[in-house]
């Protein structure tokens, strides 16, 4: 993959200018989008509501149970797409930017597994509570990161390297989630099962605001770090392939991208995909040269939010969200790879 | 000690170990059966349970064993060279989603629950996602081990999303698949094995056919071509040999990861570069390291067994990340 | 987690106390189902139409008539097993749904699905289907998630999955107010082990058992030996000498063994193994009995390895059927040495 330099840096005029607001306008149609799209998840649901009562509801003038349907399962929902979903697209383009690479993904280099093996085993091992669960999860992906990270460290961390590490991590743990699950009586198995497809089925506010607080510290947190970056930008494949020195901003933004991953993870089981996809087509949407941060955070909230209403409302059955993100971006990755890949890598 | 006398002395070694293992995969097992008994209900056979037990249950198992560990040790060093990338192997190209989605669809949608029945899906799902992946992850100038690994990833995910779709609305289907995606060698009678067996002999065949070939393919295209080698139909018959190989060892143990990709690498460093010795001793150590996970897997948790898929993947995801960090080795 | 009144006594008082209130009935539900007052109100005033049972999630007010009931998770067929007509229901499997009396099926098929398993539940499809109590057995996973909600919608009763059998199956009646049915099924269950008590004790009394099993979920070449589920009652109500997992430990059955563990089954005096309706060895099950090493086991060959149908084991119907089963099969037994 081509990540040149970014086209928002135009110091010495290297660049040629381009249009300084095409970022800004892609973002603010991304945003009306999203608005439109939430006020379309707002009204649809089996349970018949008016717009009118939607409306009513949401400005406090509605009391009772439309109230509940509408501000207390309807919004903490839509919400929690959004702001997931933003969390996942920066947490891709965080790991885009530094391995160059855009295989270097949570949801393919293991710490997903990693949470779903910490999540089954406070399910079928210490039968705990579900924020236990999600603690669990949290641990489970980190350790997950870390082990991969260190075992992929040798004299700096190469992109390819770190995700075969990925690969035969994530590799391991599947067999080790399938062994716990083989050991669990079906009843456990499949509440393991639902959580791990990934699911916003009956997020509530206190989930929303929890994982959000975190997710808005780490997003701040990552918009700081990202400001060395611009100077550290290497231009070429060449560059990327004689490995990346560590620095401190590299290692703090790591964290913060697998730590985003993880949040989301713990709050509502593996969102796959939407951190590897949200950050390409940003990337294509505003025309930068390299992968930008927020581009790929609307497009995620966007992405997500879509995802969750084709799972609601498309099939048959209700889906986790998980799943529809997975043949979404897969079937996009496919698409990379017919056009650009081919040719680049 | 010289390459050539090295080879030939391995082989021998390597034929040893395997024989030896097999005596003790007829030997081994959740229960206890004494030697005399195992010679018994081999060469003086009668109606005694524990003999049944040898002859209907450990004898086919090790059979099993033999044949679906030799199958995939060339699968996997027949990926490696034609893709030129020492970290391929079916189970990271997706071959196994590609099983996995088959079978869950013929469980979960048409309620297929023998496996002498969703054999077939798993064989038809391997091929499908075989080729799939390797047409995604072939460029002009050959293949790249990136492309080739994402192509593999992202048919994997894909397939793998689909297959808990079903799997989620129906808890049948993911009751039964639950035990398939393990990967086991477990209960296999031996006809399920038949069918599938001239499958395996023509595509050893052929495998062995184009080693010569291939040969010349790790040296780069163009080199290949001076060298008169025809470049597509080496692939295309390669392609062949090695769907046929991932397919029909999927079909019969669902799920085995990690053997096809460690054998390879050990037949390199005895037998060195040249690709036809690599596959024939692909061939004999692979069921070895099978049979090896296959007894601990016995033996660990008794009464109850894990099933060789756990194994082998436990042992074989560090090794992959040593290679990885032999520079040498993953040619990165 | 497991309720409490399990006592026989606990639940003879708990249905003369329904009894007296059925005769007090009045109408719980608000029926006129205009958006507007499709809150259910859960705002605990005691009308006559109320009364309030114990449940893993507190002491919860419902309505002494249901009409309209949702059964979330493993409540569904023990409910339409007594008779129970639910207006939800969540997807039970085929291999139960094979199994069922057709009136029960079609109790079932007639109910709206609210969802899938794994607590997988459609809350707006559940409230649009305006129900008056909503009866819930699942993870306790799930109900962290989803708990409170089904709780705004209408009275919810929860059980956790612990839950002893008889006891799920009385407080279930009622709940779902068909104690009727129950009496009537429970003195019939209790009719039937007296009677093969009886007829068998000696045969029971120094008779070694083990129940054996495979399900379709079974990895290939491996069974397991049954000691939760139909032979549970076997071994509790009949008093049958079966083999069981040592306190504290996982059930025996959550282990599967290789098949060359078959031989190992020549230590019992008898095999109980499951067949269907019509007493051929289920689906599943037919891979062991295929195996020369299983027609070579001596209990096999004397006839001492005996078919059992066993459709259920959660409420009184399939049960009642299991023990038909088991008495036929205990009946064969007693011309044998």
């Amino acid at each position: 993959m081509d990540f040149g330099r970014r086209a928002l840096v135009l110091r010495r005029g290297r660049i040629a200018v381009r249009l300084p607001w095409r970022p800004v306008v892609v973002c603010a149609v991304l945003a009306a989008a999203g608005a439109g799209m939430a006020v379309l998840a707002l009204m649809t649901g089996s349970y018949a509501l008016s717009p009118g009562q939607v409306l009513s509801a949401l400005t406090g003038r509605e009391t009772g149970f439309v109230q509940e349907v509408v501000v207390e399962w309807r919004l903490p929902r839509v919400v929690a797409a959004l702001v997931f979903g933003a969390a996942l697209g920066v947490s891709g383009a965080i790991f885009q930017l530094l391995l160059r690479n855009p295989l270097a993904d949570p949801g393919i280099m293991g710490f997903t597994q990693g949470s779903y093996t910490g999540a089954l085993i406070v399910i079928l091992v210490v039968d705990g509570t579900y924020t236990q669960l999600a603690g669990g999860a949290l641990l489970g992906g980190m350790a997950t990161a870390v082990a991969v990270y260190v075992l992929a460290y040798r004299r700096g961390v190469k992109g390819f390297r770190l995700i075969v590490v990925g690969i035969a991590a994530s590799a391991m743990l599947d067999s080790l989630n399938t062994w716990l699950i083989l050991k669990a009586d079906l009843d456990q198995a499949m509440s393991a099962a639902a959580w791990g497809a990934g699911s916003l089925n009956g997020v509530s506010w206190n989930q929303v605001l929890a994982g959000g607080t975190c997710i808005a510290v780490l997003l701040l947190t990552a918009g700081a770090l990202s400001r060395p970056l611009r100077q550290m930008q290497l231009g070429d494949d060449a560059a990327a392939s004689h490995g990346i020195r560590v620095s401190p901003a590299r290692l703090g933004l790591i964290l913060v991208g697998v730590a985003l991953t993880a949040t989301v993870t713990a709050a509502s089981g593996p969102i796959l995909f939407v951190s590897l996809v949200a950050p390409q087509i940003g990337r294509r949407l505003a025309r930068s040269a390299g992968i930008t941060l927020v581009p790929a955070a609307f497009v995620g909230a966007l992405l997500c939010l879509a995802s969750d209403h084709l799972a609601q409302h498309a099939a048959p059955t209700p889906l986790p969200v998980g799943i529809v993100t997975v043949v979404l971006g897969g079937g996009y990755l496919g698409y990379l790879l017919f056009t650009e890949a081919r040719r680049r890598l | 000690m010289p390459r050539p006398r090295r080879r030939v002395l391995g082989l021998v070694l390597a034929l040893v170990v395997l024989t030896a293992l097999l005596t003790l995969s007829v030997m081994i097992g959740s229960t206890a059966i004494a030697p005399s008994v195992v010679w018994h209900a081999l060469f003086d056979p009668s109606a005694h349970p524990d003999q049944f037990a040898i002859r209907d249950f450990r004898l086919p198992r090790t059979i099993v064993g033999l044949v679906v560990g030799a199958v995939l040790g060339l699968s996997g060093a027949l990926i490696q060279a034609l893709v030129r990338n020492p970290l391929a192997d079916p189970g990271v190209l997706g071959v196994h989603a590609g099983s996995s989605f088959a079978v869950t669809v013929a469980v979960g949608v048409l309620g297929v629950r023998e496996a002498r029945g969703y054999m077939w899906f798993a064989f038809a799902g391997a091929l499908v996602v075989t080729l799939l992946v390797l047409a995604l992850g072939s460029t002009r100038k050959g293949s790249s081990p990136v492309v080739m690994v994402l192509a593999g990833v992202c048919v994997g995910a894909v397939l793998g999303g689909a297959r808990e779709a079903i799997q989620l609305t129906d808890p049948d289907a993911f009751d039964a698949m639950r035990y398939w995606n393990a990967g086991s060698i477990t209960g296999r009678p031996l006809d399920v094995l038949w069918p599938v067996l001239p499958f395996f002999a023509v595509a050893a065949v052929l495998a062995f056919a184009v080693s010569g070939p291939l040969n010349a393919l790790a040296l780069g295209d163009e080199l290949a071509r001076a060298q008169g080698v025809r470049l597509a139909r080496t692939r295309v018959i390669a392609v062949l040999a090695l769907t046929l190989l991932a397919g029909g060892a999927t079909a019969i143990a669902g799920p085995v990861g990690f053997i096809g990709l460690m054998v390879p690498h050990v037949a390199r460093w005895i037998a060195g570069p040249d690709q036809r010795w690599i596959f024939a001793y692909s061939v004999l150590l692979a069921p070895s390291l099978l049979l090896v996970s296959d007894i601990l897997g016995r033996v660990v948790m008794r009464p109850g067994e894990i099933p060789v898929g756990i194994v082998t993947a436990f042992v074989g995801a560090p090794v992959l990340v040593v290679l990885v960090r032999r520079r040498k080795a993953s040619g990165l | 987690m497991s309720s409490t009144l399990t006592t026989k006594r606990g639940l003879a008082v708990a249905a003369a106390l329904m009894s007296a209130s059925l005769l007090l009935t009045a109408c719980g539900g608000d029926g006129d189902g205009a958006a507007d007052t499709a809150a259910a109100d859960t705002g605990g005033e005691k009308s006559a139409g109320t009364r309030s049972v114990k449940a893993a999630n507190g002491t919860v007010e419902i309505p002494a008539a249901p009409r309209r009931i949702v059964t979330i998770g493993n409540t569904g067929l023990p409910f339409i097993d007594l008779g129970g007509k639910p207006v939800g229901v969540t997807e039970v499997s085929d291999s139960d749904l094979a199994v069922l009396p057709k009136e029960q099926k079609a109790a079932y098929e007639a109910a709206e699905v609210v969802g899938g398993s794994g607590g997988d539940v459609d809350l707006e499809k559940l409230a649009a289907l305006e129900p008056d109590l909503i009866l819930v057995q699942f993870h306790s996973n799930d109900w962290d998630k989803v708990g409170k909600r089904l709780e705004s919608i209408a009275p919810t009763v929860l059980w956790g999955l612990d839950t002893e059998w008889k006891a799920f199956a009385g407080e279930i009646a009622t709940a779902g107010n068909v104690t009727d049915e129950l009496g009537r099924q429970k003195a019939e269950f209790e009719k039937k082990v007296a009677a093969i008590k009886e007829t068998y004790g000696k045969t029971i009394g120094d008779t070694t058992f083990v129940d054996v099993s495979r399900g379709d979920w079974s990895d290939p070449g491996t069974f397991y030996i049954a000691d939760i589920g139909c032979s549970e009652i076997a071994r509790d109500d009949i008093g049958l000498d079966l083999p069981e997992a040592a306190e504290g430990k996982d059930p025996l059955a959550y282990e599967s063994l290789p098949f060359e563990r078959i031989t190992g089954l020549s230590k019992y005096d008898v095999i109980t193994y499951p067949v269907d309706a019509e007493g051929r060895p289920t689906e599943p099950f037919v891979p062991v009995t295929e195996t020369s090493t299983w027609k070579a086991l001596p209990t096999v060959t004397s006839g001492r390895a005996l078919g059992v149908f066993c459709p259920g084991n959660n409420s009184y119907g399939p049960v009642l059927q299991y023990l038909d089963s088991l008495d036929g099969a205990l009946a064969t037994l007693a011309g044998k040495p």
